[in-house]
């Protein structure tokens, strides 16, 4: 890769969905995300004299949201006085004293699982860099936003059978990608 | 004939059918097309098992976008941001 420098008319292309799923997994909400993002954005723009170009373009806006998403934690925190821990203890009053309520559900995720698929979608995204920017967008609407196969094709004025061979060729070197990166 | 018609598929059309299958947007005739070839070829069947594996851990990360509205509001908020910053910069 050439020496790294900032583009700040290409970053909405380029890292707000990765910003945004890595955002959203941490706080939840899809409003609170887009403030986050913005506000990283915006700060990076601000602080873009301090960028001494060691670090690539994303990791960089990635420290930023870092510290923006603490921030919003810590926010919330201050406006409830201190965290709050919730517990739940069995009440043997209101509920019958049935084994299934007191022995913890196997299909229920993990905070593992939850881990494992938080990294699994930055994995792919960061996969889904290596498209090129064409493939990945129609990639995207195809695969995330599930998006009509009529629609694409004229957005992008392109035939149906074009479009399959697009979507097949992301999908090729997506998992040739992820083979290398997560397995 | 028609019977010959429908084995006719090569590897590289099988493939793409499979993309197509794992969108469900397969006819009823390319279904019959692929299921025939998959039965014969075993190199294609591997790769169509990978392709629902690709499938399945990208519903499993459960990816979001922001929308295109969303975006748009960003890239307009960091162009006024940007510019008002270099005019800035040029006064000093």
């Amino acid at each position: 890769m050439e020496e790294n420098s900032l583009h700040p008319d290409k970053w909405v292309d380029r890292y707000a969905d990765y910003l945004f799923n890595y955002t959203i997994t941490r706080v939840n909400d899809r409003e609170v995300a887009n403030d986050i993002i913005s506000e990283t954005f915006l700060a990076g723009l601000k602080s873009m004299k301090n960028y001494k170009g060691e670090a690539s373009e994303r990791t960089w806006l990635i420290s930023i949201l870092k510290r923006k998403i603490i921030d919003h934690y810590r926010k919330n925190n201050s406006a409830k006085g201190q965290a709050e821990v919730k517990m739940n203890f069995p009440d043997s009053d209101n509920e019958g004293d049935w084994l299934e309520e007191k022995v913890a559900d196997l299909t229920d995720m993990t905070a593992e699982d939850q881990m494992e698929n938080r990294e699994l979608g930055l994995a792919i995204l960061e996969c889904m860099d290596q498209l090129n920017e064409k493939q990945a967008a129609i990639f995207k609407m195809k695969t995330i936003d599930g998006v009509d196969t009529e629609a694409i094709c004229n957005e992008f004025n392109i035939s149906p059978s074009n479009l399959w061979v697009i979507i097949h060729r992301a999908r090729t070197s997506l998992a040739k990608c992820l083979e290398k990166n997560w397995f | 004939m028609k019977g010959i018609s429908l084995m006719k598929l090569s590897c590289a059309e099988a493939a793409e059918l499979c993309t197509k299958a794992e969108y469900k947007e397969t006819s009823l005739r390319e279904k019959i097309r692929l299921k025939l070839h998959l039965y014969f070829c075993r190199t294609c069947k591997d790769y169509h098992k990978n392709n629902k594996k690709l499938s399945g851990l990208l519903k499993k990360a459960d990816l979001k976008t922001c929308s295109s509205q969303e975006k748009e509001h960003l890239k307009n908020k960091i162009k006024s941001e940007h510019s008002q910053i270099s005019q800035q910069q040029k006064k000093q």
